[in-house]
């Protein structure tokens, strides 16, 4: 019965790898990825620094007990508002693919996963008429993008001593954006003009992370990351190249009592890197991002610490790439999650409800996301 | 109980997760914020031929070749006779190995209306009998129209204003026979001219040998067979034409600055493009429009509407360049009769291709013709000719026109 019920659940996981998109993604690289399982997702990424599964924290790699094999996805629904008018939109995901495990006889954890680094996926129309021949003629444009940047990560994590970890990666960041653009009027005599062009990303960065315990109930966790720059190619042609930004996280964790444990971290990432390259570019720069969470999670029974665990949480932050120049987007989620460990924990599953709310200016969505994880021990 | 509320919600899991694949991203769009790298600008801009490169050609379907035969009576248009040759009648049967003299009881003539005017009532086909020896040679308006007599008058029929298409045939017997007489030793050859008359100038198109629906001439004999005791055997001499042809009044010829299209034999006109190299590298074209500037009024059957057809030309070989049997690459136009106004040929598709190949020409053929089987016309069969302006400096109203619409590249953000 799990067996299906796992099965069941890894059905509502379909798509391409990408995340969450947002009318906020549009300009620039896209709407930037947080790299989450749905475990770390349920406390709205509180415990992302601490989190094995997830690929933000080298470091965290060496929790994990086992070979473990992780698959992420997401359901978003979404609602727009902007000054062309309002509209409901949903879309299915897979943000994260990772698998690590321990090496035998040596305190070392070896780790590759595939997330998503930004995501451009999106579709807009608008309508307008213009003047064909001396005749009025409507029009309506569709501009649509799928695709983005996806971070390709190869980590090791060493346990020096008990309460110290160590980790490093080497990320490969790569990935095409297919852009269309359709013209249709209404005039039948028109013919629609169909555009499309492919753009190419290629790059690479390094992180370094590091977990530090001080006893059983805190813990203290930090990374510091640099993607250098990222070369753009469009339809097969080098165009630009884009500065990646450093980031810099620092993560609390603290157990108060055994039922619960409560997390917080911050993240900054130094997006103001690419400002010039994408202003020269003609898009509207991009600006640097902090997020900030808070979250935990509530165990019933302390013996049993995966079994149907309550996780909450919230998060802050801001997104890089303006829609108007100077009037940066920022972002406020809560997230509601629990999971369940079976097969004597060998197969899991994590669900994670989250509210998102996105705005600047005129413009706004809100969204619900639903992400499931599954993760096999094999 | 607990089992089936398990599966349940699996079965619940797995629909939520069938529907949760479908994924609708359409969202609204306002640019300039949303529209990365701008929005789609559309240009319009005019081409004219490359001077002195657009001509027109004579002699695709020969006078009488075509699917039909005009015959018309003071049509503005043209005036036209048709003409027919019978195909020769022998003198003797064979009945019993033996070749036998017959006698002819009656003959039937029988023409095929194609097309009339069918608000012009009374209409009237008169046949006449014209010398046996005509030939595409000899036969001319002037040579053959006065042989259009009451003297060589075979016989009148009249068509019910009712029948607009179809055979229509008269019935010769007894002293009428003598009309169409084909003595003994004169060969057996029965040509025929057709005239017509109605309540007002009007014009008919008849069926002709291209078009499978000729005059025909069928003679019922009697041929007398000594035996035993004498029997008599009846039978039936069909033929149908030889050769048939028409004749115009005032032939079309192509003024100095003008292109002639249609006429007999037919003409066609090919026009030959320089696209800038904005357009044929980088433009999506949306729409592209041949515009023809008549020199006259289009003139021809009220009813029965010419079709103006262009065709990109797979390769230019002058007057014998290949056309394309290509549908998309075809475009056609029924003209307005009486009109001068321009006349308008959608040709995107043929742009697009000569943005795709630099193996075929920037040229276009156009032709003229009747309706024919949908989608082709019967060039060489119809009443209109038309003469369009060219880029000769004497051309009265001006070079034909090549409207593009087009959108240059989208400057898709890099970012």
């Amino acid at each position: 019965m799990r067996r299906a019920l796992l099965l069941s659940l890894g059905l509502l996981v379909p798509g391409v790898v990408a995340a969450q998109s947002s009318q906020f993604g549009v300009r620039g690289l896209g709407a930037p990825g947080r790299g989450l399982t749905a475990r770390a997702v349920g406390s709205a990424g509180a415990f992302g620094l601490f989190d094995p599964e997830s690929s933000v924290n080298p470091a965290a790699l060496a929790t994990l007990p086992a070979m473990t094999a992780t698959f992420t996805g997401v359901q978003d629904y979404r609602h727009v508002e902007n000054p062309a008018g309002r509209q409901s939109v949903r879309e299915s995901r897979f943000p994260q693919l990772a698998i690590g495990g321990p090496i035998k006889r040596f305190p070392m954890v070896l780790g590759l996963s595939f997330s998503n680094y930004t995501s451009r996926d999106f579709t807009l129309a608008s309508a307008d008429t213009i003047v064909l021949r001396g005749v009025p003629v409507p029009v309506s444009d569709t501009f649509a993008s799928r695709g983005g940047l996806s971070d390709l990560r190869f980590a090791a994590s060493y346990r020096i001593r008990d309460n110290w970890i160590v980790g490093g990666s080497f990320h490969v960041i790569t990935g095409t954006n297919r852009l269309t653009s359709v013209r249709a009027f209404a005039d039948p005599a028109f013919q629609p003009a169909h555009q499309s062009s492919e753009i190419s990303y290629a790059g690479v960065g390094l992180d370094v992370g590091m977990i530090r315990s001080f006893g059983p109930k805190f813990s203290v966790a930090a990374i510091a990351r640099t993607d250098g720059r990222a070369l753009v190619d469009r339809d097969s042609t080098r165009v630009s190249d884009v500065d990646l930004p450093y980031t810099f996280g620092l993560g609390f964790r603290w157990r108060p009592s055994p039922k619960l444990e409560v997390a917080t971290q911050g993240i900054y990432r130094t997006w103001s890197g690419a400002n010039s390259d994408l202003l020269a570019q003609g898009g509207t720069g991009s600006e640097n991002t902090y997020q900030v969470a808070f979250g935990g999670e509530l165990t019933p029974d302390p013996r049993r610490p995966f079994r149907r665990p309550i996780r909450f949480g919230a998060r802050y932050g801001t997104l890089p790439f303006p829609l108007v120049p100077g009037e940066q987007p920022t972002e406020f989620g809560v997230s509601l999650g629990t999971g369940a460990r079976f097969a004597q924990q060998r197969a899991g599953v994590d669900l994670s409800l989250e509210h998102v709310w996105r705005s600047a200016g005129d413009y706004s969505e809100r969204a619900f996301l639903v992400t499931v994880g599954v993760s096999i021990r094999p | 109980m607990k089992q089936a509320v398990r599966w349940a919600v699996c079965v619940a899991a797995i629909a939520a997760g069938a529907l949760a694949c479908q994924e609708h991203l359409t969202s609204p769009g306002q640019c300039p914020e949303l529209c990365p790298g701008g929005e789609p600008t559309v240009f319009d801009t005019v081409l004219t031929p490359v001077p002195g490169s657009d001509e027109s050609v004579s002699g695709y379907v020969s006078r009488g070749g075509g699917v039909t035969l005009l015959t018309s009576n003071g049509l503005p248009a043209s005036e036209d006779r048709a003409v027919y040759r019978i195909a020769s009648r022998l003198d003797s049967i064979t009945v019993r190995d033996t070749a036998r003299a017959y006698s002819v009881d009656s003959v039937s003539l029988a023409v095929t209306i194609v097309a009339r005017d069918t608000l012009v009532n009374g209409l009237k086909i008169f046949l006449y009998r014209l010398p046996a020896d005509i030939s595409v040679d000899t036969a001319t308006f002037a040579g053959i129209d006065p042989q259009l007599a009451p003297a060589a008058l075979i016989d009148s029929i009249l068509v019910p204003d009712s029948v607009n298409t179809g055979q229509v045939s008269t019935m010769l017997r007894g002293a009428d026979v003598d009309r169409v007489a084909l003595p003994v030793g004169t060969g057996g050859v029965l040509a025929i001219g057709v005239k017509i008359s109605a309540d007002s100038p009007t014009g008919v198109r008849l069926g002709s040998i291209a078009g499978n629906n000729a005059a025909t001439f069928n003679t019922f004999v009697t041929v007398a067979v000594p035996d035993t005791t004498t029997s008599i055997v009846h039978q039936q001499l069909s033929r149908s034409a030889q050769f048939n042809t028409f004749v115009t009044q005032t032939p079309y010829t192509a003024a100095p600055g003008t292109l002639l299209i249609g006429g007999e034999p037919s003409s066609r006109a090919f026009i030959r493009f320089k696209l800038p190299s904005r357009i044929k590298d980088s433009a999506t074209v949306v729409r592209a429009t041949l515009e023809l500037l008549p020199v006259a009024p289009i003139l021809g059957l009220p009813t029965d509407r010419p079709i103006l057809e262009s065709r990109a030309v797979l390769s230019d070989l002058g007057p014998k360049s290949p056309l394309t049997e290509q549908a998309s690459l075809i475009s056609q136009d029924t003209l307005i009769l009486g009109s001068t106004d321009t006349v308008r040929l959608e040709i995107t598709r043929v742009i697009q291709l000569w943005q795709a190949s630099d193996e075929r020409p920037e040229e276009v053929a156009l032709r003229l013709g009747g309706p024919a089987v949908p989608g082709a016309i019967a060039e060489g069969a119809t009443f209109t000719r038309t003469l369009f302006g060219s880029t000769d400096p004497a051309s009265p109203v001006g070079p034909p026109r090549l409207r593009i619409t087009y959108l240059l590249a989208f400057p898709f953000e890099n970012p």
